[in-house]
């Protein structure tokens, strides 16, 4: 039972991971119908600006306490959203061009940031001292790292925040308006520039905090992206693209099963890395009607 | 086709969404070279009419025969294949080929040949594809866009692009050709000469179905009109009777433009 | 008519004697890298063929390439078959799986099918790398060869007539399929499946037929891949392969059969090109320029060929 307590604590931990880059692919998904699959780099780039802010390992001499390198990486990874936003989707966007053309030009992004990220951190993993150390926490029949508890703690205040933006704030209305109809909304005055850059800025911002809490759980390393990539848009597509909460509920059976086919599936370490493709394969297969509903709303 | 048997014979057709009925027990026949307009007020159930005979849509109850085939619940591409061929009301042009491109590939029905006779370049192969290529040729000029036949499809105009999709669709060497509100979006010169090719159509023995909005356009050109009101038929007869049908003007009562206007206009 | 076929099958044969007579004046690493280019060439006609012309945003195509490697060295040399069955089995192999994959994700629209063949694409990676004594694990197979052919063994620059064949064979099976009424439901499918339909298309089977098609045809480049130098692991199949790809069809001109071949041998050559420059960062550059020709030249190198044709024809006519 114990075991069990512990294992439930570091699957819901990595779960909030997976939860937060599919709420990374939603923001930008929902109002533009743009899958950025550059988001897994943007986080891998936070990883390592976390490393710098924060530790002694790129920057010797910043070592900020644990906020102000928190505000740091999500100033850092918020530029960068915004930057490619303004660069190269708007263009795009306002040539009118297929919306095949952002997410093949955001595939450039993904190459950039990779090579980026390997000349800035190299090719080792940096680690990332956990800012709350390595104890063991007990809260009743659960057991884990402070790294888990907090990381479950800043995701639930993430989806706090987005649920309330959405639906309680003239900004998330606006977002949604978007969704639903971009001439329509165009028209009732909603400016589709400032929707589209604060997706763009607010999905980086997303990834930053992914990069903080995955640096702080195994440090920063240059591969972190395509992994945390996949396994975000299977949060995504697990979850449904249509609602906020779905994708924390598809981060959460995402993290699960891993942990679970890990630790009771009768199968060798190196293919449990297969379990959530597999996931993600059945889930597509079994339920494309409730994604392509999805998508008609955001595209 | 057995003795007697009209070449479109649509029998006792319902299909309900959820728990609208758009369509209601609706029986009409077409005849080959026949000109049929189907009317009727917003929401009368000609688009679901439409999109029953191409496929689009399948019945909850009754029959669509074509020639004696059953072909109700067929998906679009086994309806044409059979020689059902549409227009779309927004144009649908394939924007990366060309005009005569765009045509030819109105003729995949009639290309036969499997892959393997591609791969070979047999004699059959190559003779399919030189006579799909004269045929739409013919077609491009037959439409009027002769001048136009290499060019992008992006450079037409609206009404250039409705002759397209109507050459398109006879490539397919249809008996029967639909057309979705062809008159919508076009200018009256336009109108006419789309007028003339529909007329010219049904002068070859294709029977023609088209639905309309436009009365002026409607009335002087088809030989029959179904009229339909919340899914009905209330009237099916020449343009003539159908005007003095008390049945449609209540039907039309109060639309703008509507039948009796219009046709009194025209 | 007789003398059109004579003719080009008269430029088919130059080609394959040009393009294999250069390799035996090479020394034997440009050999190894113009080997590799021809491949990479044969896989981006066919991708060219599944993402340009057909529409289909698929990842698994370098997983193809992998399976079909995979498929001949396990048959031919783990299980003993011969050389020829092995051959014919990978094909088997690569056509079936492709039909496994395609018969459901070609239902997927836009890119849902990237998501899925994506999936596939990095299951392929793991389920290698977790096979064991099969497939060799991380380290891969080596210390296989091809048996000698009429004597002849096959390999440095007596290998490239195999490579070139792979290559020319695909180009011309694609140019045949596409220059047909199946090329034309293919661009009909790709540009508007509603209309694709109307026109007596059957949209899902012509998606399944080129997706099986293209996949297979990786495949068999990667059976070639295999004895190239006789040594196959999962990072040669790596997820990041697909993007280069990718790259060089939308560098060239997406939809292009010319921009495909020319976009591969300039990506392909640009990383040596600027290797003194930027070391191992090359991808930088391909991301850069990929994200510059979407933005500035969005025909790729075809449209500016073309832009540049016609005006020198306008030029000319202007001239007289």
């Amino acid at each position: 039972m114990a075991e069990l307590g512990e294992l439930l604590v570091s699957a819901v931990a990595a779960g909030c991971i997976y939860g937060l880059m599919a709420l990374a692919y939603l923001l930008i998904l929902r109002p533009t119908g743009i899958i950025n699959f550059a988001l897994g780099e943007w986080a891998m780039l936070g990883a390592f600006a976390a490393v710098a802010a924060s530790g002694d390992l790129l920057l010797p001499a910043l070592q900020l306490p644990h906020a102000a390198a928190f505000a740091v990486v999500l100033v850092v990874t918020g530029l960068i959203g915004a930057l490619v936003e303004v660069a190269t989707v708007r263009p795009l966007v306002e040539r009118g061009a297929p919306l095949l053309s952002p997410i093949l030009a955001l595939l450039g992004v993904l190459v950039v940031g990779l090579q980026v990220g390997t000349l800035v951190g190299g090719t080792e993993a940096l680690p990332s001292p956990p800012p709350f150390g390595f104890r063991r926490v007990e809260l009743g029949p659960f057991a884990g790292t402070p790294q888990s508890y907090y990381t479950i703690a800043v995701t639930l205040g993430v989806f706090i925040a987005a649920w309330v933006f959405f639906e309680r704030t003239i900004w998330g209305k606006r977002f949604e308006a978007v969704a639903i109809n971009r001439r329509a909304a165009a028209l009732m005055g909603i400016n589709l520039r400032q929707v589209g850059l604060l997706a763009f800025a607010a999905s980086g911002m997303v990834c930053g905090v992914v990069g903080m809490l995955a640096a702080g759980a195994s440090g920063a390393f240059y591969q972190m992206g395509l992994p945390l990539a996949i396994q975000g848009f299977t949060a995504l597509v697990i979850g449904g693209v249509g609602r906020v909460e779905g994708a924390l509920l598809g981060g959460l059976i995402l993290g699960l099963v891993e942990a679970l086919a890990a630790r009771y599936l009768p199968i060798p370490p190196t293919l449990v890395l297969g379990v959530p493709l597999v996931l993600l394969i059945l889930f597509l297969l079994v339920r494309p009607t409730g994604l392509l509903k999805a998508r008609e709303g955001g595209a | 086709m057995t003795a007697g048997e009209p070449l479109l014979a649509v029998r006792d057709v319902t299909r309900r969404f959820g728990g609208l009925i758009a369509v209601d027990g609706l029986s009409f026949d077409l005849a080959p070279g026949e000109i049929l307009g189907l009317i009727g007020p917003n929401g009368a159930g000609k688009s679901t009419t439409f999109n029953l005979v191409a496929g689009a849509l399948r019945p909850d109850t009754g029959s669509i025969r074509l020639a004696g085939e059953e072909i109700a619940g067929l998906r679009p591409h086994e309806v044409a294949r059979r020689g059902i061929m549409r227009t779309f009301q927004h144009n649908m042009p394939f924007e990366g080929m060309s005009v005569t491109e765009n045509v030819l590939v109105g003729a995949h029905t009639r290309m036969a040949q499997g892959l393997g006779a591609v791969l070979l370049g047999t004699g059959a192969a190559r003779r399919a594809e030189a006579d799909a290529l004269a045929s739409a040729r013919d077609l491009i000029r037959f439409v009027g866009l002769d001048e136009w036949r290499d060019a992008d499809v992006a450079t037409l105009s609206f009404g250039q692009g409705r002759l397209l999709e109507t050459a398109r669709a006879l490539a397919g060497k249809p008996s029967i050709l639909l057309f979705d509100e062809p008159a919508a979006g076009l200018t009256p010169d336009e109108c006419d000469r789309l007028g003339g090719v529909i007329r010219d159509i049904a002068a070859r023995g294709i029977a023609v179905l088209l639905i309309e909005h436009d009365m002026r356009f409607l009335l002087p050109l088809a030989h029959r009109v179904v009229v339909l009101n919340f899914g009905r038929k209330i009237a099916d007869g020449g343009p003539d009777s159908i005007q003095s049908d008390p049945a449609v003007v209540e039907a039309y009562l109060g639309e703008p433009g509507d039948a009796h206007a219009g046709a009194t206009d025209a | 008519m007789m003398s059109g076929r004579l003719r080009s099958l008269a430029g088919w044969a130059a080609a394959f004697l040009g393009l294999s007579a250069v390799s035996f004046v090479m020394a034997s690493y440009p050999l190894e890298l113009y080997q590799k280019m021809l491949l990479v060439v044969t896989l981006a006609i066919g991708f060219n063929f599944l993402f340009g012309i057909s529409g289909q945003i698929a990842f698994s195509h370098i997983a193809f390439y992998g399976i079909g490697a995979y498929a001949v060295v396990i048959l031919s040399h783990r299980l003993g078959l011969p050389l020829a069955v092995a051959l014919a089995g990978a094909v088997a192999i690569c056509a079936l799986l492709a039909a496994v994959v395609a018969i459901p994700a070609t239902r997927l629209e836009g890119f849902y099918l990237a998501l899925a063949t994506l999936a596939f694409a990095q299951l392929f990676i793991v389920a290698v790398s977790a096979g064991g004594k099969l497939t060799g694990g991380d380290e891969g197979i080596s210390g296989y060869q091809l048996p000698p052919l009429f004597g002849a063994k096959l390999a440095g620059a007596a290998y490239t007539p195999v490579i070139v064949f792979v290559l020319l064979a695909t180009l011309g099976l694609i140019l045949r399929f596409d220059r047909s009424w199946f090329g034309r439901a293919c661009r009909a499918v790709r540009d508007n499946p509603l209309a694709a339909q109307a026109m007596g298309v059957d949209v899902a089977r012509t998606k399944i037929v080129v997706f099986v098609l293209a996949s297979t045809l990786a495949g068999v480049a990667g059976m070639a891949y295999a004895f190239l130098n006789n040594f196959i692991s999962p990072p040669i199949f790596e997820l990041d392969r697909i993007f280069e790809l990718l790259f060089m069809i939308v560098i060239g001109g997406t939809g292009r059969h010319a921009g495909a071949v020319a976009g591969a041998i300039l990506l392909y050559s640009v990383q040596f090109a600027v290797e003194p420059i930027v070391g191992k960062f090359h991808p930088l550059i391909y991301g850069l320029v990929v994200v510059l020709v979407i933005l500035f030249a969005p025909k790729g190198l075809m449209g500016l060929w073309d832009a540049a044709a016609a005006r020198v024809r306008a030029s000319r006519g202007r001239a007289p």
